[in-house]
């Protein structure tokens, strides 16, 4: 069972009332900028219809359809041997098999890997085949990108459909966030997933989300994908926001009256338990760098994929000892390092 | 097996392979989530630090500073598009003018009764309509400004050509203004999925009554608009006594989106009748709990149409019956249904076109052989 739709319709409205309100204010602050205006003649529109048109072939067969967890969904596939970007609602968590639609009606199959949950961004790994897959190329220069720039997004809105399709939408560049593209390619259901290319054909962006106004689509743009690249292809899933991936320790730690960093306590089955942490050791140092305050030793953990190796050094009743320690996945709901 | 939504709803099961009931497939996995909204709340503070500067309406697709572009079109767009109104002004729909001599084409199932609208020129002139054909098929109706002469009427070009990607411009917005867009997928023909009115019914005829009772309504459907209530008791469909809900169903079925039925129902043991206006059964479903993402609604019949092009320009229901046009000013259709928030449909020319002047052409020289008893 998926989640319907009463409950669910009004999730959507809470999140539309709260995007209003951002809505407003960004109006606002470009209504108030005056700059030189370029304005559109019909050469610029057939210059726009030619480069999508040459385009559109090259790009359409790296569209495909998901269907995953009794959604349907879209996605993109960027290299030879089957790495698929698709938005992290889509699979909703690594390992997860989707049922995939290549552009001629071909069905294959798809396992997620990493996902960010920040941002929305997710990688997916199709069955192997000998043929090589189609693909496209993705930006890395999409910080890059300026408002009022032309691109074009593709998917299957609503779902596979045969006779109909992969959708085409035009448009423009409305803004760029640090982890999104807002464009008034114009998205629905079934989008989520689908890619948003410049006009060198490469992807800037994943279909996300959108408002209720038709300019607010909201596309994850490359910068996340990039930035959470090996830990997306790691299968971690990340959850913090500008700390990595957020590996996971298991102490938590207080400040003694000598001013050192202090385990307090050490979860149950966790890493640090397992590598034989215990209460009451001194944290001196991770990988060779002295520990000296909560936050740092904090950020120093998060800022370490799970799967990495952390050397750490501790005093156990005046004693030194070093130890190997391997980050877990963060479970959800836990705080503590 | 208990109401008159059932078959559809099955059929959008077996095809998308998914345990739910059909309305959540358009929404499928995306938009309406939990972590959508949490995302949300995370990035209110990122905007607020750091302002990064956004598009002004003006530059965006669709925005003045790009839509000067097409002005010089307006002669061959607006000039040949009127309004259909009701009595009270409020848009309907669009005309697209066909003749200088008042002829215009609209889209039939937003105006199943001609007699009670008006049509508004560009020029300011206003018109009753009287109806010369009408194509349920097409869900186009032929109709003539009474009393009017010396429109501009659209020039027509081949729709067959239009490739994927081709820019577009439609007329939006009671026909004052101008939209653009592109060919957004094949063109193709569009099943029908029949009427419906939007109602779940027991499965059971109702003990005392011989009726069959409403036991849910959907939002926005065309139940609610005529004012059933669930508990009302309906008794006959179009003058036809009803005992049981697959009779509502056949009844309701085999007529087309935008016809109007009457409904006689029983509330509070007090006989009561109402009309109805069908709509798309894919339509009804689609939204039944009132969630219209398509943000502006979409049309009572967005289906079972012979040959359809499709379009992402931004229109509204009330745009249907307008014109789509290249940018060279050659109308290459009529937009028909508005579909969902990425989709208009329009029916190229070659589809009506032949067969519209022929109506056009009998109604100018009705024959002449029949005599007067």
């Amino acid at each position: 069972m998926h989640p319907l739709c009463s409950s669910f319709a009004r999730r959507a409205a809470t999140a539309l009332v709260v995007l209003q309100t951002v809505a407003g204010y960004s109006l606002a602050a470009g209504g108030s900028e005056k700059g030189p205006v370029p304005k559109a003649d019909i050469a610029t529109l057939l210059r726009v219809q030619s480069d999508v048109q040459k385009l559109l072939p090259q790009v359409r067969p790296a569209l495909v359809a998901i269907q995953s967890g009794g959604g349907t969904a879209s996605g993109v596939i960027i290299s030879a041997d089957g790495l698929l970007l698709t938005a992290a609602h889509v699979p909703g968590a690594p390992g997860k098999d989707m049922r995939v639609i290549l552009e001629d009606g071909s069905v294959t199959t798809a396992k997620s890997l990493g996902l960010d949950k920040t941002t929305d961004a997710a990688l997916g790994q199709l069955k192997a085949r000998t043929k090589p897959w189609p693909f496209v190329n993705l930006s890395r220069e999409v910080v890059k990108a300026q408002p009022g720039e032309w691109c074009f997004a593709l998917g299957h809105p609503g779902g596979f459909d045969k006779a109909r399709g992969p959708v085409l939408r035009v448009g423009k560049i409305i803004k760029q966030t640090a982890n999104s593209l807002h464009t008034d390619c114009v998205l629905m259901g079934g989008d989520s997933g689908g890619p948003l290319f410049n006009f060198n054909g490469e992807v800037i962006g994943i279909h996300s989300q959108i408002w209720e106004g038709r300019d607010q689509n909201v596309h994850v743009s490359m910068a996340p994908f990039l930035r959470s690249w090996d830990a997306m292809q790691k299968s971690q899933v990340i959850r913090v926001w500008g700390v990595g991936s957020g590996g996971y320790l298991g102490v938590a730690t207080v400040m003694s009256d000598d001013v050192e960093l202090e385990v307090a306590d050490v979860i149950d089955g966790s890493p640090a338990q397992k590598a034989g942490v215990r209460m009451g050791d001194v944290i001196l140092s991770v990988n060779g760098d002295a520990m000296t305050d909560q936050q740092q030793f904090t950020a120093t953990v998060r800022a370490r994929a799970a799967g990495d190796t952390l050397k750490i050094k501790l005093r156990t009743s005046g004693k030194e000892r070093e130890l190997s320690v391997q980050l877990a996945q963060r479970p959800e709901e836990e705080e503590g390092q | 097996m208990t109401n008159e939504e059932f078959r559809m709803t099955k059929e959008t099961r077996i095809l998308n392979d998914e345990p739910a009931a059909a309305p959540a497939r358009i929404h499928s996995s995306f938009v309406i989530r939990h972590s959508a909204l949490l995302f949300l709340l995370v990035s209110l503070p990122v905007f607020a630090e750091t302002p990064r500067p956004t598009l002004p309406l003006d530059q965006r697709t669709n925005g003045r500073d790009t839509l000067v572009a097409i002005e010089k079109l307006r002669p061959l767009t607006t000039a040949c598009t009127a309004r259909v109104e009701s009595p009270l002004g409020r848009a309907i729909c669009t005309a697209t003018i066909v003749g200088e001599d008042g002829y215009v084409l609209t889209k039939a199932s937003e105006v199943p009764d001609l007699a009670k609208t008006r049509v508004h020129f560009a020029d300011g002139r206003k018109a009753d309509l009287r109806e010369v054909h009408r194509d349920t098929a097409l869900d186009l109706v032929l109709a003539q400004a009474v009393g009017i002469t010396g429109l501009r009427a659209v020039s027509f070009g081949a729709a067959r050509p239009l490739t994927m990607g081709q820019w577009l411009c439609s007329v939006a917005n009671s026909a004052k203004e101008t939209r653009i867009g592109i060919v957004s997928a094949k063109p193709r023909r569009i099943p029908g999925t029949g009427a419906a009115l939007g109602i779940r019914m027991a499965e059971k005829a109702d003990e005392a009554t011989k009726g069959v009772r409403i036991i849910g309504i959907a939002s926005e459907s065309p139940a609610e608009a005529a004012g059933l209530h669930e508990g009302d008791v309906i008794l006959a469909i179009a003058g036809e006594l009803v005992d049981q809900f697959r009779r509502v169903h056949d009844l309701v079925n085999k007529r087309q989106p935008g016809d109007i039925v009457d409904v006689r129902f029983l509330r509070h043991e007090k006989e009561e009748t109402c009309r109805v206006r069908l709509a798309s059964r894919t339509k009804v479903l689609q939204n039944w709990e009132g969630e219209d993402f398509a943000n502006g609604g979409i049309s009572l019949r967005s289906d079972n149409f012979p040959q359809i092009l499709q379009h992402d320009i931004p229109l509204f229901p009330a745009d249907m019956g307008g014109p789509v046009a290249t940018l060279e000013g050659k109308v290459v259709g009529i937009n028909i249904a508005r579909v969902d928030r990425v989709t208009t449909f329009a029916l190229p020319v070659e589809a009506f076109w032949t067969d519209a002047q022929l109506w056009i052409k009998a109604d100018r020289h009705p024959p002449k052989a029949v005599l007067a008893e």
